[in-house]
């Protein structure tokens, strides 16, 4: 071997065996007509594991859906190529695996302590490790994780005493002791420009650095280190990009109706049994998609998208149905919603329902959407004022089903007070595409349709 | 208070429940006219008669068995094996009439199981063994295991007047070896509860029986912050001072004389392991006796059972990680 360290991979003589290697590329595959590139989420394999032909070598997402990447044959990881976090366009080598290589052949990384010895050692002087030691100065157990964690601190810079260099819990609460958590050279990562918390920070470290100015002792504000960090999700960051950027970019207005749903309840009531024997669950939500759908059809401006200084009208109503996940959301779509009934639409909202908690959409099932329904109704909220899908012009919200004492026509004109269930539904459009009084006509056409359900 | 050994502690907490309550009495192989094997019940027959002091055949099964009966009748017996090991004879009357009574008929069993248990005198696979983990396998038993001659007493006339069967380890070892304050008189120690033997910061040992009394010689030895939990009463454990002691050192060392696998040790770092994870700062250890019978030379045995040296080691390797 050569005297510099090897890369991750191992060095060359444990790959003389596999002279003859049949090396086989993993590649990005492409998702759906719409996808172009993707991201490394998780390699499930390292270099020289063994994986099995099909089996997930590693996790992919894009801005649209997460994949499970597929082993294209049975072999050696060999390589590598595309680390996780990156992002590479479809049809990219991310890895290579050896398909000539037999199960049980020696692991690179099994030559252990060859390559643990070569392993750079810490330079720092007062390094803990003694001569053979496995170094553990990486290892953080249960206890000393937990109280960095609460305490806002960075276990790199905790030097342990422990055996291997490990960071004792100890250790860690001597760095906290002696002021650690807030050492110079290590900031705080700053939230905002213009925290106040921020410039107060400074002012308490100043004095560290150098006298202070006599009166300057003013009470230190609290640390701003509370609390627990973790990393955005893929999931997360998609949602959070996706949302400021249409703020940014549509001029978004909310009209609310306020609809009687008596009959859509009769009807609800009238048709839940038979359905449930069909296996469909019949939810107001399917009768105001269907409702909606309708609506579009005659009011095509609200069917549409912005394309720069163009309006596109869809010839289709492709209906994009919000379905809240454990951190996030996703919005599938229903093509050509325009050909169901009610009980296809209500199949069909279960369906990809199912297919979104279970994580089984495909990439084209959240593409294409012309219009989209949320309904986070079932916690209780009444109100709300959603933002628009982009490129979408509107998104129509159905909140709680709620009993409510209204003023209807008695039996002779007359008015009198009622118990009727009633919702609201919040309606978010651009005002770029459209006006208010397309939006009240529109909400307006929902409205009847559900109160004269029969 | 006298100071008394652990064995006189026992027959002091024993002659003393029989002068209290009339309804206790013992039976067992050899300890009536000649006062017990190690003399836990010498001059017993003389003061109590041959009517609550028994002297049985050598039939162990046939001992829980009659005292199961009186005790369905309302007497409190105290049965003597005359060896821990000898249990097994009377296994099927302990774990399933005695254990199991009042769980299938309501009907309490108060009795009493006394089992000289431990190694160290080259006696051999059938007088050293330290059993108490077969009966933690036969819910509707308590064991209790006192390390110290006042919990001896304690821990006796408290197993006495429990409603349930007990079995009472008694370590051969530590019976002239540790002597210790006893009170005279009424004295009970509650069943179910350790007791902190030692404070400490730095790791916990935590231990019973012969175990005790290593873990704090070897704590005095390193001068170092090692707290020592005594765990008194295996079944049921003291969850609270196990889960605390824990929390507060982060590094635990389960010591014990019994054999490894599936003892009280596993139990007890099972339960740590279950609800105090993001506490600890080391892996919960074990020293045992590997799962081997004991031999009889006295080398070989002391190569099997834990040392001083062995715990000193423990401690300092655990006190290190």
């Amino acid at each position: 071997m050569s005297s510099s360290p090897t890369e991750a991979g191992g060095g060359g003589e444990g790959r003389a065996a596999s002279a003859a290697a049949t090396l086989v590329s993993v590649l990005m595959p492409q998702m759906g007509v719409s996808v172009a590139e993707g991201t490394i989420t998780e390699w499930r394999k390292r270099p020289g594991d063994w994986v099995e032909a099909d089996e997930t070598i590693c996790d992919v997402t894009t801005d649209k859906i997460d994949v499970e990447i597929p082993a294209p044959a049975a072999g050696r990881v060999e390589r590598i190529l595309v680390d996780a976090g990156q992002t590479v366009p479809v049809g990219t080598a991310l890895a290579e695996i050896d398909s000539a290589a037999r199960p049980g052949e020696a692991h690179p990384d099994e030559h252990g302590e060859e390559t643990k010895e070569r392993a750079p050692a810490p330079d720092s002087a007062d390094a803990v490790a003694a001569e053979g030691e496995v170094d553990r100065s990486g290892f953080f157990s249960p206890v000393v994780r937990r109280i960095a964690a609460e305490h806002g601190v960075d276990l790199a810079a905790v030097r342990g005493t422990g055996v291997g260099g490990r960071v004792r819990k100890k250790d860690v609460l001597a760095y906290i002791a002696d002021g650690g958590a807030e050492a110079p050279g290590r900031p705080e990562p700053v939230l905002h420009m213009e925290s106040p918390y921020q410039r107060a920070q400074e002012a308490e470290r100043a004095p560290k650095a150098a006298p202070a100015p006599a009166g300057d002792g003013a009470a230190a504000p609290p640390a701003a280190a509370e609390g627990r960090r973790e990393p955005m999700s893929p999931m997360r960051q998609q949602i959070a990009r996706h949302m400021v950027e249409s703020r940014r970019t549509a001029a978004h207005c909310t009209t609310i109706v306020e609809v009687d749903l008596s009959r859509v309840a009769a009807r609800r009531a009238e048709l839940r049994e038979p359905l449930a024997r069909r296996g469909v669950k019949l939810t107001y939500l399917a009768f105001v998609a269907v409702a909606a759908v309708e609506a579009l059809e005659r009011h095509p401006r609200l069917n549409a998208s912005v394309a720069g200084d163009e309006i596109v009208y869809h010839d289709d109503v492709n209906l994009g149905i919000a379905v809240a996940l454990d951190d996030g959301l996703i919005v599938p779509v229903i093509r050509q919603a325009q050909r169901l009934s009610l009980e296809g639409m209500a199949a069909a909202i279960a369906d990809v329902a199912e297919r979104a908690r279970a994580k089984r959409l495909e990439p084209d099932d959240v593409h294409g959407g012309t219009f989209t329904i949320t309904n986070p109704g079932q916690f209780g909220a009444v109100l709300a004022t959603p933002i628009i899908n982009q490129p979408q012009v509107a998104i129509l919200d159905l909140e709680a089903v709620v009993k409510r004492p209204v003023v209807v026509a008695g039996p002779g004109g007359e008015d009198a007070i009622a118990i009727r269930p009633m919702t609201y539904l919040c309606m978010s459009w651009d005002h770029r595409a459209l006006d208010g009084a397309d939006a009240a006509r529109f909400l307006g056409a929902i409205k009847r349709r559900l109160e004269s359900w029969s | 208070m006298a100071e008394l050994t652990y064995l006189q502690a026992i027959s002091d907490g024993l002659r003393e429940e029989m002068r209290r309550d009339e309804s206790v009495f013992c039976l067992g192989e050899d300890i009536g006219a000649f006062g017990g094997a190690f003399k836990v019940t010498d001059g017993f027959i003389e003061e109590f008669g041959p009517e609550r002091v028994l002297d049985t055949p050598l039939a162990e099964g046939a001992i829980i068995g009659t005292a199961i009966g009186a005790a369905i009748e309302g007497l409190r017996p105290v049965c003597e094996m005359q060896f821990a090991d000898f249990i097994s004879c009377g296994f099927d009357q302990l774990v399933n009439v005695a254990a199991k009574m009042h769980y299938r008929q309501g009907i309490a069993v108060p009795m009493v199981v006394r089992l000289p248990s431990g190694g160290g005198f080259s006696g051999g696979p059938f007088h050293s063994q330290n059993p108490e983990a077969w009966f933690l396998q036969a819910p509707g038993l308590k064991v209790v295991a006192p390390a110290t001659a006042a919990d001896a007493k304690g821990l006796l006339v408290s197993a006495i007047r429990d409603p349930n069967p007990v079995c009472f380890m008694e370590h051969k070892g530590l019976y002239r070896h540790v002597r210790g304050e006893v009170p005279e008189g009424e004295h009970t120690v509650p069943i179910g509860e350790a007791r902190v033997a030692r404070e400490g910061e730095e790791m916990s040992v935590i231990a019973y029986g012969s175990s005790v009394h290593l873990a704090l010689q070897a704590a005095e030895e390193l001068g170092e912050s090692i707290e020592v939990l005594d765990l008194r009463t295996l079944c049921p454990l003291d969850r609270e001072a196990i889960l605390s002691s824990a929390r507060k050192t982060g590094k635990v060392l389960v010591a014990h004389e019994a054999t490894r696998s599936c003892a009280v040790g596993a139990e007890v770092a099972a339960i740590i392991a279950e609800e105090a994870f993001e506490d600890l700062d080391a892996p919960v250890r074990r020293l045992t006796a590997p799962d081997v019978p004991i031999p009889f030379s006295p080398s070989l045995e002391q190569a099997v059972l834990p040392q001083l040296d062995d715990m000193k080691e423990a401690c300092r390797e655990l006190l290190a990680y």
